[in-house]
């Protein structure tokens, strides 16, 4: 692991410092550590040690050396390389800490790390007893969020359908991650845990983000809301034990110990009649008829299944 | 392939370098505690810099760094002058945990600035790309959160999850926390002299009492995602291809798979929640067995067709 650091550093000092791209020939008879090596060995190695800028986010640019594209040279241009400074004061940073403390993605706290190259910060806080997981596979989520920001043209599987997709932004809600964006359908939603064999494309800058997009205005806050503008407005009863609860999930306004009758817009109407079931007999659909129809329908076909 | 353990340790130099560049003087023990060093590991790191530098190697060509008394020297290291960018993950990581605390109500003016100026950034043409919403603002989120800090034991009504019953607990609050789109509240429960998770949502009112508690040593990570245990009654169903989604939301065991129809064996603590999902799905599952699942859905079934008539 000594000689790993060593030698990594003493490359990235070399790719920084090189006015031209350098071979990998270069790279072998010059840099401290990669001497008196076989072939096969210094290869190895030299991929070994790149793979680690990659992890590193370190910028390496690998360009062809003549038209024939027979030798390639590697740089890192320093102005890619080094952060833009954001300014942040030592109590910006704190409170950056103790977001990144109490929220994770997934099982790592890459964002601890990060806080690092931001000029860390003093530590030795207690035990924060509060603490939010946003779940996700940060791999993917990492490479999603790169297209994001560096405006690439991806390539997914999703439900056995392969796409191409402009990425435009990144959303969490109730407990899941969406991506909104472009595709050839038009723009879409689609969700994160769902998809599949990414694919992120070579060219930064592929194509332009609407302008004013709000990833906000794409998501809604209900999962019965998901798709396209409201089909139909549903009006539902909920008994008194369960109206409190119904109202702090709707975010309205209930009357203690009353029942609770609302009416909401609804463009999955598949979805809502799920969330409504969820609540047993203590919820009821009071119109429209087609959709207290399909309930009845549901809850027939339940039944005779269990007979 | 080369250790996460290399990785980490290399992006600390990295930073660690023009952070003492930028200073005029830099103490040990700031550096210890800034960048979460131990000593040992902080001179093993600068002992290596020692040894790095640009090709030649001689003595004009590596950097300085040691420690000279209490302080950390670092120089002839120019190129190092500023840190590397953050990788995708750690600049997501950063800017989501913000937005999660600022919208779950936590929210404090020092943050919303940190995340705005990181924000520029990171994504200086893309404002408006990320959001991140961690579930419903609740008051309940912030007073619990209180509890736990002060270690106060609080009165709460709740209502439970899977069984159709409220009842009302006093518990000691260890812990909040959000997954999968809910805050939870880990706790001792005074009444069932256990630990329990809560969701607070499902907190219909809560008060906090005077009782102090001491918090245990070594609270074990709280945990709600589902595991089956023996009490648990077991049912097995049909899924049809409509129904898969039931697999990314339940933790159920997949008995067997085809193209027409998934078979399931679903595991709860109660009946409740398989039968709500049988209701739920109508004619796009297959109740197979279960012998509590089958009296339940013929008795909630029983009192929805009374209502849908």
């Amino acid at each position: 692991m000594q000689n790993v650091i060593e030698r990594v550093i003493n490359l990235l000092i070399y790719l920084l410092e090189s006015p031209v791209p350098v071979t990998a020939d270069n790279v072998r008879f010059t840099v401290a550590g990669y001497g008196d090596q076989t072939d096969d060995a210094f290869h190895r190695m030299f991929e070994r040690d790149k793979e680690v800028l990659r992890r590193l986010g370190i910028p390496l640019e690998r360009q062809a050396l003549d038209g024939f594209e027979v030798d390639f040279g590697y740089r890192v241009d320093p102005e890619k390389y080094a952060l833009p400074d954001p300014g942040l004061t030592e109590e910006e940073r704190f409170a950056l800490s103790v977001a990144a403390r109490m929220v994770r993605l997934g099982g790592g706290n890459a964002g601890l790390e990060g806080l690092n190259k931001l000029g860390g910060v003093e530590r030795g806080v207690g035990l924060e007893p509060l603490g939010a997981d946003l779940g996700a596979e940060s791999e993917i989520l990492g490479d999603l969020f790169r297209a994001v920001t560096e405006r690439r043209q991806i390539r997914f599987r999703y439900k056995d359908e392969d796409r191409s997709f402009k990425p435009y932004g990144l959303a969490h809600r109730r407990g899941h991650w969406y991506l909104a964006g472009d595709g050839p359908d038009g723009p879409r939603v689609f969700r994160i845990d769902r998809m599949d064999a990414l694919e992120v494309g070579d060219e930064a800058g592929a194509f332009a983000r609407p302008a004013g997009f709000d990833i906000r205005a794409t998501m809604i806050s209900q999962p019965w809301d998901l798709g396209s503008e409201p089909k139909l407005v549903a009006k539902v009863r909920f008994d008194p034990e369960v109206a409190w609860w119904a109202a702090r999930t709707l975010g309205v306004a209930a009357a203690d110990g009353k029942a609770l009758e609302v009416e909401l817009p609804v463009s999955n109407a598949d979805a809502f009649v799920g969330w409504i079931l969820s609540f047993g007999a203590s919820a009821e659909v009071l119109s429209p008829d087609e959709m207290r129809t399909e309930i009845r329908a549901r809850v027939q076909a339940a039944v005779a299944g269990v007979k | 392939m080369t250790s996460p353990r290399t990785v980490s340790r290399l992006a600390r130099i990295l930073a660690l370098i023009p952070y003492v560049l930028s200073k005029d003087s830099v103490d040990v023990d700031e550096i210890l505690d800034r960048f979460g060093y131990t000593e040992a590991d902080l001179s093993k790191d600068l002992n290596t810099l020692f040894v790095c530098g640009l090709p030649g190697y001689g003595p004009g060509d590596l950097m300085e760094a040691y420690i000279d008394e209490s302080e950390v020297i670092i120089d002839a290291a120019d190129y190092f002058a500023r840190a590397p960018r953050l990788t995708s993950t750690e600049a997501l990581g950063l800017l989501a945990a913000g937005m999660a605390i600022i919208g779950s109500g936590q929210a404090n003016p020092t943050l919303a600035g940190a995340v705005d100026k990181l924000t520029k950034v990171v994504l200086p043409d893309a404002e408006g790309a990320i959001s991140v919403e961690v579930a419903g603002e609740m008051a309940s989120v912030g007073q619990l959160r209180e509890a736990a800090r002060q270690q106060l034991a609080v009165h709460i009504t709740y209502r439970s999850l899977s069984r159709e019953e409220e009842t009302v607990r006093v518990i000691e609050p260890w812990a909040v926390f959000a997954t999968l789109g809910n805050w939870y509240v880990q706790a001792y429960c005074r009444m069932v002299e256990g630990e329990r998770v809560f969701r607070v949502d499902r907190i219909r009112s809560m008060e906090v009492t005077e009782s102090r508690f001491e918090r245990p040593k070594g609270i074990p990570e709280p945990g709600v995602s589902y595991s089956p245990s023996d009490d648990d009654i077991v049912c097995r169903l049909g899924l049809s291809p409509s129904a898969r989604w039931v697999l990314d939301y339940y933790p159920v065991e997949v008995i067997r798979e085809s193209k027409k129809e998934t078979v399931i064996s679903f595991s709860s603590p109660d009946a409740q929640i398989p039968s709500r999902l049988l209701l739920r799905l109508g004619s796009a599952a297959r109740f197979i067995s279960g012998d509590e699942v089958r009296a339940t859905v013929a008795e909630i079934g029983k009192r929805l067709l009374a209502i849908y008539r």
